[in-house]
């Protein structure tokens, strides 16, 4: 047994905005990350304390101001081996495209012939339950089923990390609910790496294996972590589960008080 | 039971209702009600004025007929049009591009952006003349004229639908590896299509009243010419003759370019 490799390693990583010279915004201070292969990590904190920021800079759309980022996969272009589920499916899929076309979207820019696009799309369609909407546009869909679509357009190009930004935030709770449970059994067939943001707890306990926990900001950090040792799929009126809640819900009315105080 | 038949009774009359209506509203986007109402007030008013201040529509469509009887409404027709959709497709031709390199280059956005929000306030009649002295009296002037008069409300409306495109969509591209090339053919453009074409139709307005005050100053045909023309023949109603086939000609190919717009484009979302 060898030991399971690493997928995303920070190190000492800060970020600041400079928005214009005399007014630095620092949002990330040296935070100090290690992500194994195949692990669903849960980034958990309060608005606006740079979690969508650090996920922005783990899929290179920004850059770190200081500290080293590596993103361990197996071949070598670095970037191209994520993706990255937007919270507002509205703003990220491409209208004029049919669902099976945003799909197969990535594949296209990669040159891939039609039918092999089609293809592809196709077991990806059926993979997020989107059978028979293939030739649909987005607009026609409903919200969930359009992040459905979205979860396919990313899963089609095979990316080793899945990078999920509040991606059902904007869900009913009975659609986010099936998402969540969708989104487990994709992950148990793919193996992925998933870095996945929430501010929801019962969210971050239900899905991850381990939640980092990062503290309001300016200068945020990942100040504490849980390892969520409970199997899939989680059953979130059980003792244990409340067990974890609990512990996580009294760690983030800490964190409320903090941001009382001020 | 009655109670079923009851509620199924009163959807009957809503839908009864409902379809009253609809005819009503039918009748109305037609336009007819309001032409009818503009021509009888035409007529009312003409009526008790001279025909030489204000001709009624018999005596307008009296001057259609003596001028279409030998043909040169027609070739009049022909010349506006051909001018102005030579000069409008070039103008699409350029300021497409300019919009997309101003959209997407912020370097020659803060280099060019100012000198285009000057010039753009300046009306295309205003170069009327300078245009003759540098292109001649000729086609070419008219139609660079044109070619001034669509190309801001082009580039302008491109640059802006390129400017609004949502961040996770380039990034979407991004992640994937998409070139920069692929980025601008695959999603800047498309995205950009409704503003486009929004661009394009109004700017079929500004190329009509270009096209117009340079016949009159300077040309033998054309609408334009001939409402100028008619001054000197006292021919009031070769003038009314010329506003409504202005306002006929800019209807239909309105149309021609909504309908064709959301056969051809109809996944890019384009409005009318
Ligand atoms: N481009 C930017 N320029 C300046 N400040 C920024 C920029 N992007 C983000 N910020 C600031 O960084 C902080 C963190 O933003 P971020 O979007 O990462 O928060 P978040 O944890 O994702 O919040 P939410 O849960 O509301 O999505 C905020 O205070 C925000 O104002
Ligand atoms: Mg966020």
């Amino acid at each position: 047994m060898t030991a399971v490799e690493d997928a995303i390693v920070l190190k000492n990583g800060s970020k600041t905005f400079q928005e214009d010279a005399e007014n630095p915004v620092y949002v990330l201070e040296n935070i100090n990350l290690t992500i194994k292969k195949g692990e669903f990590y849960i980034l958990l904190g309060p608005s606006g304390c740079g979690k969508s920021t650090l996920l922005n800079i783990f899929a290179g759309f920004l850059d770190l101001s200081d500290g080293d980022l590596q993103i361990i996969t197996s071949n070598k272009t670095n970037r191209n081996s994520c993706g990255f589920v937007f919270q507002s499916a509205d703003s990220a899929l491409f209208p004029w495209l049919t669902v099976e076309e945003n799909i197969s979207f990535g594949l296209k820019m990669k040159k891939m012939p039609l039918e092999e696009r089609r293809e592809i799309a196709e077991y990806y369609i059926k993979l997020t339950g989107l059978t028979g909407h293939g030739k649909k546009f987005p607009d026609n869909l409903s919200g969930g089923m359009k992040q459905r679509v979205q979860l396919a357009r990313v899963l089609a190009n095979e990316p080793e990390i899945l990078l999920m930004d509040e991606p059902f935030g904007a869900l009913d709770a009975m659609t986010r609910r099936s998402m969540q449970k969708e989104l487990i059994r994709i992950w148990r067939e793919t193996n992925k790496t998933v870095i996945f943001v929430t501010h929801d707890i019962q969210e971050a306990i239900l899905l991850g294996q381990r939640i980092g926990i990062m503290s309001i900001g300016p200068s945020s950090k990942i100040t504490s972590s849980y390892e969520i040792n409970l199997p899939y799929p989680r059953d979130i009126t059980s003792i244990e589960f409340n067990k974890y809640y609990r512990q996580v819900q009294a760690h983030f009315e800490d964190i409320n008080l903090q941001i009382e105080e001020r | 039971m009655t109670v079923v038949k009851e509620v199924k009774i009163e959807n009957k009359i809503l839908r009864q209702k409902k379809k009253g209506k609809s005819k009503l509203s039918l009748i109305l986007n037609t336009g007819i009600l309001g032409w009818f109402l503009i021509f009888s007030v035409w007529s009312v008013v003409s009526y008790f004025s001279d025909p030489l201040f204000l001709p009624s529509p018999l005596a307008t469509l009296k001057g259609a007929i003596e001028i279409a009887s030998d043909g040169s409404l027609f070739i009049y027709m022909g010349y506006s049009f051909a001018r102005v959709f030579a000069g409008w497709t070039l103008g699409l031709l350029i300021a497409v591009p300019t919009g997309l390199l101003l959209g997407t280059n912020p370097f020659v956005r803060s280099l060019l952006a100012p000198i285009v929000n000057f010039v753009r306030f300046i009306p295309p009649l205003a170069f009327i003349t300078l245009f003759m002295l540098w292109f001649g009296i000729g086609e070419q002037s008219k139609v660079f004229l044109i070619v001034y008069a669509t190309f801001f409300v082009i580039t302008i409306n491109t640059f802006t639908g390129v400017l609004s495109i949502s961040k996770d969509k380039l990034r979407s591209a991004q992640i994937i590896g998409a070139t920069k090339f692929q980025t601008l053919i695959y999603v800047i453009i498309p995205a950009t299509i409704p503003y486009i074409f929004t661009g394009a139709k109004l700017a079929m307005g500004s190329s009509f009243m270009a096209i117009i005050g340079a016949e009159m100053v300077a040309a033998k045909e054309g609408i334009g010419f001939m409402i100028w023309n008619a001054r000197l023949y006292f021919k009031t109603e070769w003038i009314f003759v010329g506003l409504v086939v202005l306002g006929l000609m800019g209807f239909l190919m309105d149309r021609l370019f909504t309908y064709l717009g959301k056969k051809l484009l109809s996944r890019y979302k384009v409005v009318s």
